[in-house]
């Protein structure tokens, strides 16, 4: 296992490397620069001084350094949590993030324990009641979660907060709790204002978990293996948990890994549609805006995050099944 | 049968140390010769840790051979310790790739007697089959125990254990 640990992590290092260099030069890609946006604004108000102050700027942020050179200085600083300038503010990216990415891995971290909780209740629900009204109703929802866009959902359940509830959906604390240090007051806004955004996001990454633990757990529960347990009478919770269960859960462990990304790029447009202070809003103005440093850090963060869900996804498996698969061959 | 002296060979042991020295520079490095963040520092820290570990074992390895005999396997350097075969009480041989279609992998053999630590062998060692198919004689003599994965992975070697149902 300590052999594997070491392989899979040192393979990591140069991914992330790979990943910062590319997502780094993607998006300098486009013509121009975040300042271009910024000089054609006071060009149209008639700014005599806009050329003086676009080279001004283009000084200030780096600009008129190589790419390479740039991406070499981002990449030094992110050891010293310094990820440079954000052209927006004219403030540095690590303080413009910083609450932002608290706020972003808690309701995350709420949405991913969230999927895996429900989903996994309701996949061994609806496969150990198959063709019954659970099973029905655990399906009808897997199919609403799968088809139902995440920002449609948003929008209706603001609409139906607000009219029928008299509830401020939007947000993820009470106006008063913004900007103001941490208290018991403020912990518990943040975890009541969490309840939407979580099932909203969470809400197709949970079908698509039901319906696929649900197809595992029926698959494994029709083998003959099943059938002999039974017929030795061993208690049904007992032959559900050690056997079938621990099969059917492998490719549920495995989808860890692809859960993360999927979970923050789905709450970018969620965050726009319900004003969340979380880091998806400020990635599409950075991106925009071409906004290299702030937009890069966020894609890094990403990527870390994903490749650290894989790593999980591949311990656990490694720990729960190491068997060899058909069609791989030993060294 | 004769008693059969088993090494890794130094292609494998060269792979390993190489592994551990990229890891320990590239985790060390940064700390050594940058300002790190402490809360990097301590993620850097955890991996120099994981890979000074490596490096460790990779040498206890290289000064280890294995001794193969009729009734004993054992492991002949710093930590030896040793397995006597009619007294088996602990088989796992696990398989571990880090391709996502889990092809290029390699094996991992654990085995232990009533009482002993575990002597754990990977696959690259000379003689690695020999061992598995001794190994899955004293389980099938001792009756102990193996799970799904085990019977699953001795099959892909074209070993099979009857009589070891967990059922």
């Amino acid at each position: 296992m300590l052999q594997f640990i070491v392989r899979r992590v040192l393979l990591m290092i140069p991914t992330l490397f790979v990943i910062s260099a590319l997502v780094y030069f993607i998006i300098d890609l486009p013509p121009g620069d975040c300042v271009t946006s910024q000089i054609e604004e006071l060009l149209a108000r008639g700014d005599p001084d806009a050329h003086a102050r676009a080279a001004e700027l283009r000084d200030l942020y780096g600009l008129n350094h190589p790419l390479w050179q740039r991406y070499l200085e981002w990449v030094g600083g992110i050891f010293r949590w310094d990820f440079g300038l954000s052209c927006q503010d004219t403030v540095p990216v690590a303080d413009l993030i910083s609450e932002r990415m608290m706020l972003t891995i808690i309701m995350e971290t709420s949405t991913i324990a969230f999927i895996w909780i429900v989903s996994f209740v309701i996949g061994v629900y609806a496969a150990t009641h198959q063709y019954r009204l659970g099973d029905y109703v655990a399906s009808f929802i897997g199919f609403i979660g799968l088809s139902i866009p995440n920002f449609l959902l948003a929008l209706v359940l603001l609409y139906v907060g607000k009219v029928y509830f008299g509830l401020s959906i939007g947000g993820l604390m009470d106006p008063e709790y913004i900007d103001q240090p941490l208290s018991w007051g403020k912990v518990v806004s943040v975890m009541e204002h969490l309840i939407i955004p979580v099932i909203v996001i969470g809400m197709s990454g949970t079908a698509g978990m039901i319906r696929r633990l649900r197809a595992n757990l029926l698959d494994e529960l029709q083998k003959q293996y099943v059938v002999t347990g039974r017929a030795k009478g061993l208690p049904p919770m007992r032959l559900l948990v050690k056997y079938p269960l621990r099969h059917a859960i492998n490719p549920f462990v495995a989808d860890i890994g692809g859960l993360l990304p999927d979970v923050i790029s789905g709450s970018v447009i969620v965050s726009v549609v319900l004003s969340l202070p979380t880091t998806g809003p400020m990635l599409l103005s950075a991106l925009k805006t071409q906004d290299v440093n702030l937009a890069a850090t966020f894609l890094l963060f990403v990527a870390v995050l994903t490749v650290i869900g894989m790593l999980i996804s591949d311990l656990a498996l490694a720990a729960l099944d190491p068997r060899i698969r058909f069609g791989s061959s030993e060294k | 049968m004769n008693s059969a002296d088993l090494r890794y060979p130094q292609q494998t042991l060269v792979a390993d140390y190489l592994r551990a020295a990229a890891g320990v520079v590239l985790c060390g490095a940064p700390i050594l010769l940058l300002d790190v963040n402490r809360w990097l520092a301590a993620f850097l820290l955890a991996g120099f840790a994981l890979f000074a570990l490596f490096l460790v074992r990779t040498a206890l390895r290289h000064r280890t051979r294995f001794v193969l005999g009729p009734d004993t396997l054992c492991a002949d350097g710093p930590v030896g310790t040793l397995v006597e075969w009619n007294r088996l009480d602990r088989l796992k041989l696990s398989y571990f790739s880090t391709k996502r279609d889990r092809s290029d992998g390699w094996m991992q053999l654990s085995v232990g007697s009533t009482g002993g630590r575990l002597i754990k062998v990977d696959s690259s060692l000379e003689g690695f089959h020999d061992i598995v198919e001794r190994a899955a004689e004293a389980a099938k003599a001792t009756g102990a125990p193996l799970s799904d994965a085990t019977r699953a992975n001795l099959r892909s070697m074209g070993i099979v254990v009857v009589g070891q149902e967990e059922l």
